[in-house]
């Protein structure tokens, strides 16, 4: 099989599968507690009171031109995304590791179906987002609309992420604590709680080779309609789509001892 | 008349046998120059073919590697060195509800389990009327299976797995499944299975009697090899000589 072939095989061949898993993975959570659903608003909103309250009221320094709430809001979602993929990708070959020892099957569409399952939790809050929105009377902006693509790269992005620590906690449980650490310390090196002008001029260009910041910038840019960062997406998408295939080589080169190590 | 379904070209199988799980664990023997694993030899030099219509019994002392083989005909391991050739599909009836959700109903794990087999929608939906009255759940197929008895859940397991429908039916001391009736009804239908010839049956157990009803050849893995192929009977005597 050839490359593509391989890569696409997840999408084609095991189509069904992901649907399954995917589902499996939404549905098992909406059952197990008692209000559902409401736990993937109620968490983003906590965070947010808890973020207005310390940099608009007690620090007082963030200056930005939308309402606060609004701007934390914004990209809180896609942040929490990400973060929730991630860590529930980092458990999810270890959680499966009874399938992993007894079908075979291409072992990535177990990520993918993680990271796709938190997709609903993203559409549920941006609805929640948009009720904001009319609440405070911020005009809606067709911009919005480039949403699908600037989601797409953060999409690549995660699911890249997800295949090495998925993998690597296989080997070594430490990782799921480390995956942990570093997205707490990267939420913070992400314009998510601040805006990126009060970023030092001369740590900028450092600060930017971080992938989400072109993302977070992007998200605030459609929903607000301020001009779209197209270099800093452009290198967003292109840090991204080098780190997917090295993610992949990695995932599918330590694929066949799976079932040796669980 | 009779194609092959599988065949072992010596085959040999290492695992790489982690003792040390955490950092702090790993750290040290970094250093000392133990490296990150172990090796651990399961087999080697396995050689034997199985023919389409078959029914074999794997026998075996605890650890001699008979489940390391069922994940090498299911393709979940690679062998350390040598060829596994396996034609067709296989149905894996190991440790029947791996793929199974407490939370969800059995007619979603129906769903689910098939899917993870390697079904396709349609497929599921062609076989769900069988799986449901073989399995003599459909008063509880709504129910979450966690609300399942082991017995129950057993049974769901087992009739997901036989309506496969695959070439090659990998089964792992299953037939410890539900009350008697059950049994008896799983039996009657691996026999009927076995008498249309055109399904491979790899059965691995260490009830003699069972083995010896239902297969019509045994191998014998002993001491990290295929210590014997032949007749069930003679298999077990060298068997309970060991």
């Amino acid at each position: 099989m050839n490359f593509l072939q391989t890569l696409t095989l997840p999408f084609k061949s095991y189509k069904f599968l992901l649907y399954q898993l995917t589902q499996k993975e939404i549905k098992a959570r909406y059952k197990q507690s008692f209000v559902g659903y409401a736990w993937i608003i109620v968490n983003p909103l906590a965070q947010l009171l808890v973020y207005t309250f310390v940099f608009s009221m007690v620090f007082r320094t963030v200056s930005v031109d939308v309402p606060y709430p609004l701007f934390v809001f914004s990209v809180l979602i896609p942040w929490t995304f990400f973060q929730t993929s991630i860590q529930a990708s980092t458990n999810s070959l270890v959680s499966n590791s009874s399938l992993l020892k007894k079908v075979a099957f291409p072992r990535e569409v177990i990520p993918y179906a993680t990271v796709l399952s938190k997709v609903v939790d993203l559409i549920f809050s941006y609805v929640v987002f948009f009720i904001f929105l009319v609440i405070y009377g911020v005009p809606f902006h067709l911009s919005s609309l480039f949403f699908v693509l600037i989601f797409l790269i953060q999409f690549i992005l995660t699911i890249s992420i997800s295949l090495i620590s998925a993998a690597a906690n296989l080997f070594y449980r430490d990782v799921q604590y480390l995956v942990g650490l570093i997205l707490m310390l990267w939420m913070y090196l992400t314009p998510v709680v601040y805006p990126l002008a009060m970023v030092p001029e001369k740590y900028i260009s450092l600060y930017k080779l971080n992938p989400m910041v072109g993302l977070v910038e992007g998200y605030r840019a459609i929903f607000f309609g301020y001009d779209l960062p197209i270099q800093d997406l452009g290198w967003s998408l292109g840090s991204s789509c080098i780190l997917f295939l090295l993610a992949y080589a990695f995932f599918k080169k330590v694929e066949p001892i799976f079932a040796d190590i669980v | 008349m009779s194609k092959q379904a599988l065949k072992f070209s010596n085959v040999s199988k290492e695992f790489a046998f982690q003792e040390d799980r955490t950092i702090k664990d790993i750290i040290p023997s970094l250093f000392s120059g133990k490296g990150w694993a172990r090796k651990h030899l399961v087999f080697s030099n396995m050689n034997f073919e199985i023919n389409q219509g078959e029914t074999v019994g794997i026998v075996g002392k605890n650890g001699a590697g008979k489940s390391t083989l069922l994940k090498l005909i299911a393709g979940v391991t690679k062998p350390s060195t040598g060829e596994v050739a396996v034609t067709g599909r296989v149905a894996p009836v190991i440790e029947l509800t791996a793929g199974f959700h407490h939370e969800l109903t059995g007619l979603e794990n129906i769903y689910l389990n098939a899917a993870i087999l390697g079904l396709h929608k349609a497929e599921v939906e062609e076989r769900l009327d069988a799986i449901i009255e073989f399995s003599e759940l459909s008063e509880f197929i709504n129910v979450p299976v966690k609300k399942y008895s082991t017995g129950m859940f057993m049974r769901l397991g087992f009739s997901i797995a036989i309506q496969m429908d695959a070439p090659i039916i990998l089964l792992d001391e299953v037939l410890a499944v539900g009350d008697a009736d059950f049994q008896e009804k799983c039996l009657v239908y691996l026999e009927g299975i076995k008498k249309a010839k055109d399904k491979t049956i790899i059965f691995v157990s260490h009830d003699e009697e069972s083995v010896s009803r239902f297969c019509d050849r045994a191998l014998l893995i002993h001491d990290k090899k295929l210590l014997t192929d032949d007749t069930p009977r003679k298999i077990f005597k060298q068997y309970n000589a060991l």
